[in-house]
């Protein structure tokens, strides 16, 4: 049981303490068992306030520290920090919330929101009475990286991490690398070939003698947490067993296979998607001939299998637009007297791809807008295309047009084997079906398994150049992670105890993470718990029969004293009313605010209008009397009082 | 059901399009139009049109001379796409396809059409003359029948029909019925568009447009009256001070505004003057050319000079004679007449609907 405890309750200027009477707290939890100090600050996390909590610590030798402010998410580190300044164990610290969980939600009701936060506080002063000091764990961890996929993603990333002195596996499920770009054409915005820009990386990646690339490999059985995963691969008939620090996922996408008839596909030669053309102009020269019949005009449909509202692929894919444009740019300066037509729903080229759609525009190529309820229909007579479209550009007018090739301009879609790669690594999949990171901002290559990042278009679609960015800054974090050989985790973790456990399997059988297996121990068997693994996520602790397990700083002391706090009787006198709450009184008050404000509170006395009414009452526009009959309202001097009897109008009148 | 055609673009272009293609339909263009309307809306629609390239929809369509080219359109294009330009394109094609002759269409698209035909007029003139033997006052005789002639015959065998077309694609196609009534009515519209173009006035800008379209009103009224004073008052034979010093107004007012309309089309600091098409000179050099050598003939018959006279006015005749029938059946002049009726056939129009 800790002695000296500080207690730190923020006004947060005002978010808490114009409704929770934090000066009465600060006066009432100084009586609790064990609490040294009790403060109540305007801003707990503000730099004088932290020197403040570290002069206290260090003066009054405090043994634990309680802040009741904000959410944990926002200032656990910060005040860890302070403690760990101070010389204190950072796990020697509770916060509180009684902001979003009190202040926030309980503004109607100050009075109940006081009694909560009460609670609260008394909650977390018991909880860290049971504190105990915590280190956090260190594992060593191998300076060697899996990257799965080699396409330009995996294998740009693998450049890196190679140079960074890590030792690198580079995992390929196909016989050759470089993915989709290898057969892509010519590529935006430099207009190099895709098979040159792969060349380009595997030479260097040859270069490399670090980087082992194993092709027709595929990815077998995943164990271990970061630091040490075991991965297992399989090479032909061949199974290698590989020991690595961390895993880089590239696996990449699969472009939408129309189905049968869609748009025509499969039903004529003519009908052919955007991937399949490039390398059909790629191969071409002089003259664009398809199936030997020359090609004048082609007809690109955009979002093939994209932005569907009612199938399963809602995304966009980003990149398709500027490829269309970018294909259909390079096909007016390789062949002469080319048609282009452009069925699309929204044009994307964001960005510097912007320049692209203009100078398809200028070079004459025609828009037409369609939307998705009302598709172009493509029509085969003896095989040769006719597309009917309604141009929502031109009032929906249904336009017909002919012509020799119809492009489909397909989106991305998951790989088909995406699932197995998601289920050997347990890395989640979205509603979108790609591959989910933790924070699409803040961590947007991290995975929640520890140790595992994604990167390029198994993420979600990305273009060739986000694509590597994203692959590139998986590589960064990686080597940020392993670059010292050693990991620091968060000691927040199951424990078993050896004595009363018997080791029933039960805990094994509900750990998302496979993170406890059996070990002997004094002729028994009990469960041990991987500290690398174990996320903390405490679903062992309720499952256990005998209760020999249990999660750090969430342990059974901890918790019912927790639930003795709140539940315990506060006794709060009615606060006294400050000046601030005196604003609220009435139209007494109105001196310090603007002129209209008391000349609308004068048309109000005894009556209730509508605005309209009061704008001619006071000879006022309404939309004047609007804007400031709104921000009376949001201060509480007037309030509505239903609707007129037309219904059409709300009627205000003064608060009392 | 209207089907692409993707070779108008190409076929606009040779009419002085420019870029129009850039559009990417963002209708900044009819938003700060001053004379689009909401059920008569442009220069979007016609922008899409065009590069849809659904001809019956641009032939049948008036909306190309409801624009007096005022270029905001063009000025805050965020494409650059000229649609100010594209609206005057859209004209000179209308032009061509009212023009049953097909030498509209013929002279838009070839400079050397033009200068042939400005080449023949010469010659002609001058094989003419000489069989006269030179003799001024047969050739002055000439001269003044040939005026008469002229603007009934252009008007009798050229313009004439091509109204009538312009009615037929307008009105008559798209199955407008209009009672005698309403045709009555918007005569008047005819008439005032005719001698005040008073819908410029309504061109955004206010002083600018003021001034523009006093410029161009005293301009029509001068070319008009000019060719009233020497036609019927018969200018260069008569002895009336008052008929005299009105001819030298009418003659100064026209080479003076011409002369400062070259310098706007030579400076091309507005958009409307950004991309001067041959017809575009043409029609301004030449009311330019007609005023100045016709104020200074009667100039030397003033003052005396016969001698050099005959010349000075054989030039001013050739010049009147390219003219009457070349500029005016086939060039830019047409537009006084075309506008006037897509004014009156707009009225039409708009009285059907009033009605409905």
């Amino acid at each position: 049981m800790k002695q000296r405890i500080g207690v730190y309750i923020c006004h947060c200027g005002g978010n808490i303490s114009d409704y929770v009477d934090v000066e009465q707290l600060g006066k009432l939890m100084a009586k609790e068992n064990g609490v040294l100090i009790s403060k109540n600050v305007m801003f707990a996390c503000s730099d004088s306030t932290q020197k403040e909590i570290e002069q206290d610590i260090e003066e009054n030798k405090l043994d634990s520290i309680v802040v009741a402010s904000c959410s944990p998410k926002l200032h656990t580190h910060t005040f860890r920090n302070v403690a760990i300044r101070a010389g204190l164990n950072p796990y020697n610290y509770t916060q509180v919330n009684i902001r979003e969980q009190c202040s926030w939600a309980h503004s109607d009701k100050p009075m109940d929101a006081t009694i909560k936060a009460y609670g609260l506080i008394r909650a977390g002063i018991n909880r860290v009475s049971y504190s105990e000091v915590l280190e956090s764990l260190e594992i060593s961890a191998q300076k060697v990286v899996a990257i799965i996929g080699a396409g330009v993603a995996g294998m740009r990333a693998a450049v890196d991490l190679a140079r960074m002195d890590n030792q690198v596996y580079l995992i390929e499920k196909g016989n050759t690398v470089g993915g989709h770009v290898a057969q892509a054409g010519r590529l935006f915005p430099t207009n190099e070939n895709g098979k040159e820009v792969v060349d380009r990386l595997y030479q260097r990646i040859r270069q490399q003698s670090n980087i082992t690339l194993f092709t027709n490999a595929t990815l077998e059985k995943v164990s271990g947490s970061i630091g040490n995963f075991w991965i297992e691969v399989k090479l032909g008939s061949e199974e290698l067993k590989l020991n690595v620090g961390s895993v880089l996922v590239t696996t990449g996408f699969d472009f939408y296979d129309p189905k049968e008839g869609e748009f025509g596909y499969r039903l004529s030669d003519r009908v052919i998607t955007l991937p399949d053309f490039n390398k059909m102009v790629e191969n071409s020269k002089g003259k664009l001939i398809h199936n030997g019949k020359s090609v004048k005009s082609v007809a690109y449909i955009y979002c093939v299998g994209n932005r569907q509202s009612k199938g399963e692929n809602r995304y966009c894919s980003r990149q398709c637009c500027t490829a269309a444009i970018h294909s259909s740019l390079h096909v007016h300066e390789k062949f002469e007297d080319m048609t282009a037509y452009h069925l699309f729903r929204d044009i994307r080229t964001y960005g510097k791809q912007e320049l692209l759609y203009q100078q398809s525009s200028k070079n004459g190529d025609i828009y037409i807008r369609f939307e998705e309820k009302e598709p172009p229909v493509v029509e085969l007579k003896n095989g040769n295309p006719t597309i009917k479209v309604k141009d929502y550009l031109t009032t929906k007018r249904e336009l017909t047009l002919d012509t020799d090739l119809v492009v489909l301009v397909t989106g991305m879609v998951p790989r088909t084997d995406s699932n197995s790669v998601s289920s050997k690594l347990k890395i989640p999949i979205g509603i979108d079906r790609f591959f989910n990171e933790i924070h699409p901002k803040l961590k947007p290559v991290e995975t929640v398994i520890k140790g595992v990042y994604i990167g390029g278009a198994c993420q979600g679609p990305k273009n060739i150049n986000e694509s590597v960015q994203s692959a590139l800054s998986g590589a960064a974090k990686i080597n940020a992670t392993l670059k010292s050989g050693n990991i620091n985790l968060e000691p927040i973790i199951a424990r078993v105890n050896a004595d009363s456990c018997l080791w029933c399997g039960k805990c094994a059988e509900v750990c998302e993470y496979d993170a406890i297996s059996s070990i002997a121990n004094g002729g028994k068997l009990i469960a041990e718990v991987n500290k690398a693994t174990c996320k903390g996520c405490g679903i062992c602790a309720p499952t256990c029969p005998s209760n020999a397990i249990e999660l750090a700083q969430f342990t059974d002391n901890e918790i019912e004293s927790m639930i003795d706090g709140l539940m315990s009787k506060a006794e709060i006198s009615p606060r006294v009313e400050s000046q601030q709450n005196n604003q609220k009184a009435g139209v007494q008050s109105l001196a310090g605010y603007p002129k209209i404000w008391r000349t609308i509170a004068n048309a109000l006395e005894g009556n209730t209008l509508t605005i309209p009414q009061i704008a001619e009452k006071i000879d006022q526009e309404a939309s004047l009397v609007t804007w400031h009959l709104m921000t009376m309202n949001r201060y509480g001097f007037v309030e509505s009082a239903g609707l007129n009897d037309n219904e059409d109008y709300f009627m205000y009148k003064l608060k009392k | 059901m209207s089907h692409i055609n993707p070779n108008f673009a190409k076929e606009l272009e040779r009419y002085g399009a420019k870029d129009f293609n850039l559009c990417f339909n963002c209708g900044n263009c009819t938003a700060i139009c001053s004379l689009s309307t909401k059920d008569n809306s442009f220069p979007r629609e016609m922008i899409r049109f065009s590069a849809l390239g659904l001809e019956d929809d641009i032939k049948s369509s008036l909306k190309p001379w409801m624009c007096y080219y005022c270029g905001e359109c063009s000025t805050d294009c965020p494409r650059q796409a000229h649609p100010g330009e594209l609206m005057m394109s859209l004209r000179r094609w209308l032009t061509a396809k009212y023009d049953w002759t097909g030498l509209s269409g013929l002279l838009y698209k070839h400079l050397s059409a033009y200068i042939i035909g400005f080449l023949l007029v010469i010659v002609g003139l001058i094989v003419f003359a000489a069989k006269l033997d030179w003799n001024q006052e047969k050739i002055m005789h000439f001269g003044h029948l040939f005026e008469m002639f002229a603007i009934a015959g252009v008007f009798a065998i050229i313009l004439l029909p091509n109204i009538f077309r312009m009615w037929l694609y307008t009105i008559v196609r798209p199955k407008v019925k209009a009672t005698v009534k309403v045709y009555y009515k918007a005569f008047s519209e005819l008439l005032v568009h005719m001698f005040t173009q008073k819908r410029f006035l309504e061109c955004e800008k206010l002083q600018e447009t003021q001034i523009k379209w006093f410029e161009h009103f005293i301009l029509v009224i001068g070319y008009l009256s000019l060719l009233f004073t020497t036609v019927f008052l018969d200018w260069f034979g008569s002895e009336n001070m008052f008929i005299i010093a009105l001819g030298y107004v009418e003659s100064a007012i026209i080479f003076v505004v011409t002369f400062l309309f070259i310098l706007k089309r030579a400076k091309k600091t507005e958009a409307l003057h950004k991309f001067s098409q041959p017809s575009d000179w043409f029609f301004v050099i030449w009311l330019f050319l007609m005023g100045i050598t016709a104020f200074l003939v009667r100039l030397f018959i003033d003052i005396g000079i016969l001698q050099n006279n005959f010349w000075l006015y054989l030039v001013h005749i050739s010049v009147l004679v390219q003219w009457a029938i070349i500029i005016v059946p086939f060039g830019k002049w047409t537009h006084f007449l075309y506008r006037s009726f897509a004014m009156c056939f707009a009225r039409i129009l708009e009285l059907n609907d009033m009605k409905k």
